[in-house]
């Protein structure tokens, strides 16, 4: 019965395979650049300018540790001519969705491959002995590094770099888009500072490590976690010793993700007497936060009216 | 008068040496030697604190240490089984270790990576489930596997135990192709089609060692005669928060010594997500397969089917709900007995306890074509050390 459809199915999946299958960028002028997160997204497109399309991978409405890729991102990674990540095992679906577009320049390590970790000072790097019963702990250090504005700094002279390597013509280009970006982001650097001035030294109790970069600039005091380790969600028993903690410590407010529980912060903070706060870990994430530049006026804005 | 001269002489060389300001110039010296050790200590002071400021670096060449080992990965599912029928099957009424993985995976070099994974299983002896080089970078984008693998074939076929939403494969997989899935050794090749659409299409065409995965009865028992298969996903974006996929498998296969591939398949397979808010997801997923068999004996009917539709609900981060519906005429089906089938009702809970150790309860209710029934419940622990990471799917 079906023998007469085989060479029409040969016809139909065959046929399709000889379609013109030039990666995309080799036909346009401009370089195809996939990043993981829309604040790569973002920061590539203010340094490439005209010269680069770019598309991000993950949802800014979800946990990226968590994200499934799509086939869909399969196709954009494939006609990648650059793959732009955060690296330290964050994207833990990275390999995969490489793997699957099968472009070996684009594979971890390689040079169509650019790691925005490289370079920055990390925290939290593990040393000594380290187990999975510590939590979802880091291999190579807290992954959140794009949550401190001066860490942009770095990552906007590795892009840069990149580009001009991958595209040598656009070399001067890129250059100035990323003196512009840095005088951009200097002005607002002192912005921010000033705004959180008097968050300098209060305590937080934050959701998850992922707050520790920002604390950094902000110079907050965060060292207790609504997780009793990274990953792990609250016990009864856990929250009621943030609670006695808060009886000798005085602390400002409780800072979580969007995408957390906000049941469990808001009756922490009810507990404690202090009122809880979501910042973003994606640009566009919220109305208001697209962009780097809308990324950090959106948290700041946060935090200091959080801390008043 | 020489003495006279000789002393003189002696006095003015003493009377230098004790005049000449050698003590100033000796702290001249010193005061030099002391400020550049100090531009010495306050540089290697500087290059500490750098040090310390930058460990990104040092993790960076730490993490170099072990590139040459393959990553490696443990998977144990361990299942706990109570069910209705009184035969001592496998895994009935007991709690078993059904299956340990190791999982060992690395790049062969710039352009290949070899994956292998060897199974454990309180049933059976140790065996080889997968074994596969992948090729990257070939003309058109083409990824090619050769070895023992899972064929891409529909959505619950591609996939480990681990990745499945139910503790079993849906009926019709478990009674075609085999009860722990289908993995053959063999050739495939996959490429990604740049069509200008705002679909996205991938086909995978192989060639497969004849054969069945374990209880199948879909081809015949023969490895010689080999089967072809090819696979055409399409994947569409309808929203930020919704996409939708369908695809189309064909297989042709041998049910005895000749090689005229008289065992056809063909099998549809659609999956429909939708993102209800950042921590919950509803996914819908069905697959069906028409098998046509030109049957030596007369009795026996050549064309049957066999489905299953699954809900999964995840309510929480951690939490998740289903329910899956099995309907699948066996394959060696009677003709006097055409309308009879085997059907499912399974529901299941999901809890995750952490990213790597997940526990499910699931219940069945069988109703099978020979009249029996078969009722189970079944709690099942999924634990992950090492290196753990799911292929996309």
């Amino acid at each position: 019965m079906f023998k007469k459809y085989i060479p029409l199915l040969a016809f139909l999946l065959w046929g399709q395979c000889f379609m013109p299958l030039q990666p995309v960028s080799a036909a346009g002028e401009t370089l195809n650049v996939v990043t993981t997160t829309t604040i790569f997204a973002d920061l590539v497109k203010q340094i490439g300018g005209e010269r680069v399309e770019v598309k991000a991978v993950a949802s800014p409405k979800q946990n990226i540790h968590f994200y499934s890729p799509k086939p869909s991102d399969v196709r954009a990674v494939a006609s990648a001519d650059l793959y732009v990540n955060v690296g330290l095992d964050l994207e833990a679906w990275s390999d995969p969705l490489l793997e699957a577009a099968g472009k070996p320049e684009l594979m971890r390590g390689r040079n169509r491959n650019l790691d925005l970790s490289k370079g920055i000072a990390l925290l939290h790097v593990p040393t000594g002995n380290i187990s999975r019963s510590e939590g979802d702990i880091h291999l190579f250090g807290n992954p959140h590094y794009t949550m401190n504005p001066e860490n942009f700094k770095i990552m906007a002279k590795s892009v840069a770099e990149k580009l001009a390597e991958i595209d040598p013509s656009g070399a001067a280009s890129y250059q100035e888009n990323e003196k512009q970006f840095l005088s951009q982001l200097d002005a607002k650097l002192q912005e921010w500072k000033s705004l959180c001035q008097h968050c300098q030294d209060k305590e937080i109790i934050s959701y998850h490590e992922d707050i520790a970069y920002f604390a950094q600039f902000v110079g907050l005091k965060a060292e207790q976690f609504i997780e009793p380790k990274p990953g792990i969600p609250p016990g009864p028993r856990h929250l009621a010793e943030l609670a006695d903690y808060a009886v000798q410590h005085p602390v400002g407010a409780i800072v979580l993700p969007t995408y957390y529980s906000r049941a469990t912060a808001e009756k922490l903070a009810e507990r404690i007497g202090t009122r809880s706060v979501t910042i973003v870990q994606n640009a566009g994430e919220v109305a208001g936060s697209e962009g780097v530049v809308g990324f950090f006026d959106y948290n700041f804005r946060q935090i200091s009216e959080a801390l008043k | 008068m020489k003495r006279i001269l000789f002393g003189l002489l002696f006095c003015c060389f003493f009377c230098n040496t004790v005049v000449q300001p050698a003590p100033a110039r000796a702290s001249d010296d010193l005061a030099a030697e002391v400020a550049a050790l100090k531009v010495k200590l306050s540089e290697l002071e500087a290059r500490m604190e750098e040090q310390k400021s930058a460990p990104a670096v040092q993790s960076a060449d730490r993490s170099l240490l072990g590139k040459w080992n393959p990553s490696i990965g443990v998977v144990a599912d361990i299942v706990a089984k109570l069910n209705s029928p009184k035969e001592d099957a496998e895994g009935s009424d007991r709690i078993s270790a059904r299956e340990v993985e190791i999982v060992f995976g690395s790049d062969i070099d710039a352009y290949s990576r070899l994956d292998v994974t060897v199974s454990f299983s309180d049933f059976e002896d140790a065996g080889l489930e997968e074994a596969y080089v992948t090729r990257f970078g070939l003309p058109f984008d083409t990824i090619a596997r050769l070895g023992k693998f899972k064929p891409k074939v529909g959505k619950a076929i591609p996939v480990h135990r681990d990745s499945l939403e139910t503790v079993d494969e849906p009926l019709v997989i478990q009674r075609y192709f085999g009860a722990e899935g289908y993995n053959k050794a063999g050739l495939d090749v996959t490429t990604l089609l740049q069509t200008g659409l705002p679909v996205t299409q991938e086909v995978s065409i192989g060639m497969l060692e004849g054969g069945n995965g374990e209880e199948g009865a879909l081809f015949g028992d023969t490895r010689r005669r080999p089967t072809m298969y090819s696979h055409l996903k399409n994947y569409v974006d309808i929203s930020d928060e919704t996409n939708a996929e369908w695809g189309f498998s064909y297989l042709a296969g041998s049910r005895d010594e000749d090689a005229d591939f008289e065992v056809q398949v063909l099998g549809s397979d659609l999956t429909l997500k939708h993102q209800l808010s950042a921590n919950q997801a509803l996914k819908l997923q069905g697959e069906v397969f028409n098998v046509n068999r030109e049957e030596t004996e007369d009795d026996l009917d050549g064309n049957i089917w066999g489905w299953y539709g699954l809900a999964d609900l995840r309510v929480a981060p951690q939490w998740s709900v289903g329910f899956r519906y099995d309907n699948v005429q066996p394959v060696d089906n009677p003709l006097e007995n055409l309308q009879e089938e085997d059907t499912g009702y399974t529901g299941y809970v999901t809890f995750s306890q952490s990213e790597f150790a997940r526990w499910r309860v699931q219940a069945s209710q069988f109703d099978l074509s020979d009249g029996n029934k078969d009722t189970q419940i079944m709690l099942q622990g999924t634990f992950a050390i090492g290196e753990h990471k799911h292929k996309i799917q």
